[in-house]
């Protein structure tokens, strides 16, 4: 690695972080009861008041810690679903998977919940499983169909397009059978809201998000190698449909587990990895960490604008997020060649 | 020095069979081309001996060893293979591209040694790239894109190395360029070289050894002297050629060729009149 490379990817790391925390701050002030800046650092010291506690650690800390892992867990299943499909409009959205896990999770809701409204402690930590239920079978789908002695990542997409069509068709079935108050909140969970957010949803999706982010950064090099096509992966000595179904997985339950607690949130898998691009280049050691840490940034970003931008009404973060990338989608649209 | 060998080769695509019983045998320390019209499965054969397509049937042998029994790792520290007009990422370095060639010698995690930085420099300036070191890989011309893939290959320190088509869509100076680094890499370090090219001319200065195919059979193998005669041609691309020796290289050359089945059909056309 060239020594200006290195100096990039450590500012634009340390630039990133900054951010993040500035962001942070600004979200606790800010939300349907504002604190302000010197109460919440009371409050966090644990010197402020009932009120300020309760919003501070109950309500807003959880949240937006959530709003960092789901944003770097998708960003980061984004990233590597482009990696192995060498594809860069490959995202868990767009392929399926996060409607797959939406499906679960709904199905969960429906069957064994009785209402969006009322998830038990168990639920809590059943929903995740189930989400990643959910996606490991539409990845299967995906991967069974696609299949013609190895995968071409073409048709990799394609079948997933096709597949994503058919789960979100299947969740509209479900959804027509509850009742109106459950449609509502499915809706808006099914376009990427981080609900019911409290520190056991987080205990919970925290540490499986956290292994998984690592191991996805040991696989740098692999996807470094996977990236330049499977005539030359498998002459540099890569098991290539080895490597591909084990790097798959990991960025099915990195989406599985995000969808669990956020919802369907799409784009945020494909921009971040193309921003993170843009700025360091394809290399994975370096692309990766900036992505995760910029999926994080963004969907804090979305969830607080979308939080305060028509408070009291909350935006769903999912269309928030939709709406920011929008521009920047047909932007990448408009410049391929 | 790695031999490199075919054994009843079968293989095929869907219910179609392009190769039906190859035997080859590539002869170590030397260039060795493979020549034949279009679809006649010289780039099958190619991707079949660089285990990215699986044979029917038969067996290759890779240093008396059959190559699916062989860990591919340990396969790339002995064959390097360049596909076919391959494709970089965007924005990747031609120095990141050719660290990659050391995968095969690396640990899980692609940190660099010491000896691995100097492996890529040295294959820098074998192809001339010392100053596009750190330039993106689809910001160079189609030449440099093509020596940058060589340059992975090649630090990939293999005895063998096979290349399909390495000088398509080059124009007639690059084309010469890549080849005579190829000569060089073979007569320098004895690596052996296994390719297929479309220019026959190029493959008659530049191999020692030449295979023609038609239909997934070899028609006839051996020196240029041999392989490039009227009649090979005619067979295998239905050509009526005019070969000589190129005062030069003292190579046979084609100098001028048409298609017999224009040339079959004038000759009827006089005998009517």
């Amino acid at each position: 690695m060239n020594k200006e490379k290195r100096n990039r990817f450590i500012a634009i790391i340390t630039l990133l972080s900054l951010l993040i925390t500035v962001l942070f701050i600004i979200s606790l002030n800010m939300g349907v009861v504002r604190i302000a800046p010197l109460d919440v650092f009371k409050t966090l010291v644990g010197l402020g008041n009932d009120r300020d506690e309760l919003v501070l650690f109950d309500f807003r800390l959880p949240r937006m810690v959530l709003a960092l892992l789901i944003g770097a867990g998708l960003a980061m299943s984004g990233a590597i679903l482009q990696g192995v499909s060498k594809n860069d409009l490959a995202d868990p959205g767009i392929l399926g998977i996060n409607t797959g896990a939406g499906f679960a999770v709904i199905l969960f809701i429906y069957f064994f919940q009785g209402s969006m409204m009322a998830v038990s402690t168990l639920g809590i930590f059943l929903m995740p499983l189930f989400a990643l239920i959910g996606a490991v079978t539409a990845a299967l789908i995906i991967y069974v169909l696609a299949w013609k002695k190895g995968i071409d990542p073409i048709r990799l997409i394609l079948v997933g397009i096709g597949v994503n069509a058919g789960f979100g068709a299947a969740i509209i079935i479900f959804q027509l059978k509850m009742n109106p108050q459950d449609f509502m909140q499915a809706a808006v969970w099914l376009s990427g809201d981080i609900w019911g957010a409290n520190w056991k949803v987080v205990s919970v999706l925290a540490p499986l998000i956290l292994i998984l982010i690592p191991i996805a950064f040991y696989k740098s090099h692999m996807l470094n190698l996977m990236n330049l096509g499977d005539s030359v992966a498998v002459g540099l000595g890569i098991r290539v449909e080895r490597e591909r179904r084990l790097l798959l997985m990991l960025a099915v339950a990195l989406a599985g587990f995000s969808v669990a607690a956020g919802g369907g949130i799409t784009f945020l898998g494909l921009v971040a990895p193309h921003i993170a691009k843009k700025v360091i280049g394809p290399k994975h050691q370096l692309f990766l960490p900036i992505t995760a840490l910029l999926g994080a940034f963004l969907l804090l970003l979305a969830d607080t604008l979308g939080k305060n931008l028509l408070a009291p009404t909350e935006i769903p973060v999912g269309i928030v997020v939709a709406i920011l990338s929008a521009p920047y989608f047909i932007y990448l649209l408009m410049k391929v060649k | 020095m790695v031999s490199l060998s075919t054994e009843h080769l079968k293989i095929g695509y869907g219910d179609k069979t392009i190769v039906e019983d190859l035997n080859l045998n590539i002869q170590e320390g030397k260039i060795t081309t493979i020549i034949g019209a279009n679809g006649c499965g010289k780039s099958t054969i190619l991707k079949t001996i660089a285990r990215v397509h699986s044979a029917r049937s038969g067996m290759v042998y890779l240093d008396g060893k059959k190559i699916h029994k062989v860990p591919t790792r340990e396969i790339a520290k002995k064959m390097a293979v360049l596909p076919q007009s391959p494709d970089a990422p965007g924005g990747l370095t031609v120095y990141e591209l050719i660290s990659f060639g050391r995968s095969p010698h690396q640990n899980g995690f692609g940190r660099l040694s010491e000896q691995d930085h100097k492996v890529i420099n040295w294959a820098l300036e074998v192809t001339g790239l010392e100053s596009f070191a750190h330039q993106a890989v689809d910001a160079l011309s189609g030449g440099q894109r093509q020596r940058a893939w060589i340059a992975m290959a090649i630090a990939q320190e293999t005895d063998l190395l096979l290349l399909d088509e390495p000088t398509t869509y080059l124009d007639m100076a690059h084309q010469l360029e890549i080849l005579k680094l190829l000569e060089k890499l073979n007569r320098e370090e004895g690596r052996t070289i296994v390719m297929v090219i479309h220019d026959l001319n190029h493959a008659a200065r530049f191999s020692h050894h030449m295979v023609a195919l038609r239909n997934g059979n070899i028609i006839r193998e051996g020196s240029p002297i041999d392989v490039m005669t009227c009649t090979v041609l005619k067979d295998v691309f239905q050509i009526d050629a005019e070969i000589v020796v190129d005062p030069r290289t003292k190579k046979p050359v084609c100098l001028s060729y048409d298609l017999i089945t224009a040339e079959q059909q004038v000759a009827n056309v006089k005998k009517v009149v």
